[in-house]
């Protein structure tokens, strides 16, 4: 699955090889006391999530390690990226839900706040990262940044260019979208 | 309540009682000494507790009335004062002894666990049963001097207590027998009335005694448990206002009456003076979980609101988040007061007691 996934998007293929390797990393240093309290936040989520049936968003555990996540997002209606869905990785540090957990595209998303790596900028998952976020949130808010950048501090300098003009934009992302199978 | 009845058979009970005063005065002084042993050498109890039944035995023997007790006559100080203050109401039991005792054990809930405890002590000291009911009649006699002189229940009611409970101490674990055999019901009317109609520095004094006479408490061999449940409820009815239905130090011999108190009063709801932390309580849906480790909230969490933005967290994150950034998670503003919020807030909640107490007295007299 991981593998498939870094062949079809072909412009991030270092980023992808790298993602596995550091997210497993913390899981092995991650026998602090509070492993258990995370392991808790983390199921309590996973429940919450499935059970709150939200459109648009899911996220589920890799096959045996719960502090690595995929997660989809779908593009709003009426945005540039209607019609379109995103993979994402989600990596949960061992102090999980004090730090937030790295999200990266894992499908390109051709974005003015996301890099060809699929490193997102968005202050929630940085410095305004709040432990009552929860998967739910970030992808809720990454879903929302999708319709609505943030173009005074662009990671794609061309596509915060060409946001002014939604058509043309809306062609570059119908072009530069690979959906993951 | 109590002058009324009394004066028509208590005419030469005030003489005697006033002529004492001296006596009294000393004896208490003996007492405080005593307690404050008893305080600091909690281990000597025993000890002094069979000196206080030689002392009992000593002073029947004394007067002649009647010698039961096997114990020989000690003779030492502390026996020779309540020697003195037995006289009184002894010579006054014996003209009235029947009359009042009967009297008293019938009418006043605060006196009858005296007369209770003649009994009790009276097991214990291999049948004197004469204390006991002298002991009532002091209680009594001195009940009516009081309100004889103070001229109002509520005089009456504290000074008897207070006195009364002074007067005994050194039989006080007859006494507390006898609150916790029998007047577990008695007590608490007794102290509401208490603390409705007393003013607040008698509260006071009133307060201060009782501890005192916890500690200075010896339990009987045989009745070991009792005793302590005796004292605790008393205590706790003194300050019933501190219990807190789940408190850990909450005796667990106070099944209802501390309850009883507790709810009506709802100091978060009619005595908000913790401010704005207490109200919003009221108005947000309390949530079961901690947001961020998804524990369940024990009460102490949940009645922990660190930050004016309402938003609720166990103490364990908070703690947490203290140790990194400490900015509340539902708001990210900094936490205000940061370290002692927590005893803060469990001050307000013990000042909202107090104050809710206090603004009763206050209302009712």
């Amino acid at each position: 699955m991981a593998t498939m996934n870094s062949e079809s998007s072909n412009n991030s293929n270092t980023a992808q090889t790298r993602v596995p390797v550091s997210s497993k990393q913390p899981l092995q240093t991650a026998k602090s006391v509070d492993t258990q309290s995370v392991l808790k936040r983390l199921q309590s989520e996973l429940m919450a999530l499935m059970m709150s049936g939200e459109e648009g968003i899911s996220a589920f555990p890799e096959e045996d390690n719960i502090f690595c996540w995929k997660g989809t997002i779908t593009g709003s209606k009426d945005t540039v990226f209607e019609g379109t869905e995103y993979k994402l990785s989600l990596t949960f540090p061992a102090d999980y839900p004090f730090k937030p957990p790295k999200v990266k595209f894992e499908t390109g998303c051709f974005h003015p706040n996301v890099d060809v790596y699929g490193n997102i900028c968005l202050d929630i998952l940085q410095d305004k990262w709040s432990s009552a976020y929860d998967t739910r949130t970030i992808l809720l808010s990454i879903q929302s940044l999708l319709g609505e950048p943030n173009i005074s501090s662009p990671l794609n300098n061309q596509a915060a260019a060409l946001w002014a003009n939604q058509e043309e934009y809306r062609k570059m992302v119908e072009k530069l979208y690979k959906p993951a199978s | 309540m109590h002058s009324d009845s009394i004066a028509t058979n208590s005419s030469n009970i005030i003489p005697m009682a006033s002529s004492n005063a001296k006596d009294f005065a000393k004896k208490k002084r003996v007492n405080r000494s005593a307690k404050l042993k008893q305080c600091k050498l909690d281990a000597r109890r025993e000890q002094w507790l069979s000196k206080v039944n030689k002392c009992s035995s000593e002073k029947e023997d004394s007067n002649g009335v009647r010698v039961l007790g096997p114990l020989s006559k000690a003779g030492n100080v502390q026996g020779r004062a309540m020697e003195k203050l037995e006289i009184r109401p002894r010579g006054e039991e014996e003209n009235h002894g029947l009359h009042i005792h009967h009297y008293s054990d019938s009418e006043s809930p605060s006196n009858s666990p005296m007369s209770h405890n003649g009994s009790i002590l009276g097991g214990n000291d291999s049948g004197t049963t004469f204390t006991g009911s002298s002991r009532s009649s002091v209680s009594s006699s001195r009940s009516s001097s009081s309100s004889r002189s103070g001229g109002s229940c509520s005089g009456s009611m504290s000074e008897e207590d207070e006195e009364g409970d002074d007067e005994c101490l050194d039989d006080w674990e007859t006494v507390a027998d006898a609150l916790a055999a029998t007047e577990e019901k008695h007590k608490p009317d007794d102290h509401s009335l208490d603390t409705d109609t007393a003013s607040e520095s008698k509260d006071v004094a009133h307060g201060d005694s009782h501890p005192d006479d916890a500690t200075g408490a010896a339990p009987d061999d045989d009745l070991k448990a009792k005793p302590e449940n005796g004292i605790s409820l008393d205590r706790s009815t003194v300050k019933c206002r501190a219990w807190r239905p789940d408190d850990v130090f909450r005796p667990q011999s106070l099944p209802n009456l501390s309850k009883q108190y507790s709810f009506p009063m709802n100091p978060e709801r009619y005595f908000g003076c913790g401010g704005s932390v207490w109200g919003c309580k009221n108005v947000r849906p309390a949530p079961t979980s901690c947001p961020i480790c998804y524990e369940d909230l024990d009460y102490t969490d949940s009645s922990f609101i660190p930050c004016s933005c309402g938003f609720k967290l166990c103490l364990f994150c908070h703690k947490r988040i203290l140790e990194e950034d400490g900015r509340c998670p539902g708001c990210r503003q900094q936490y205000k007061n940061e370290s002692g919020k927590v005893e803060t807030l469990l001050d307000g909640n013990s000042l909202a007691f107090r104050l809710a107490r206090s603004c009763s007295m206050v209302t009712r007299s």
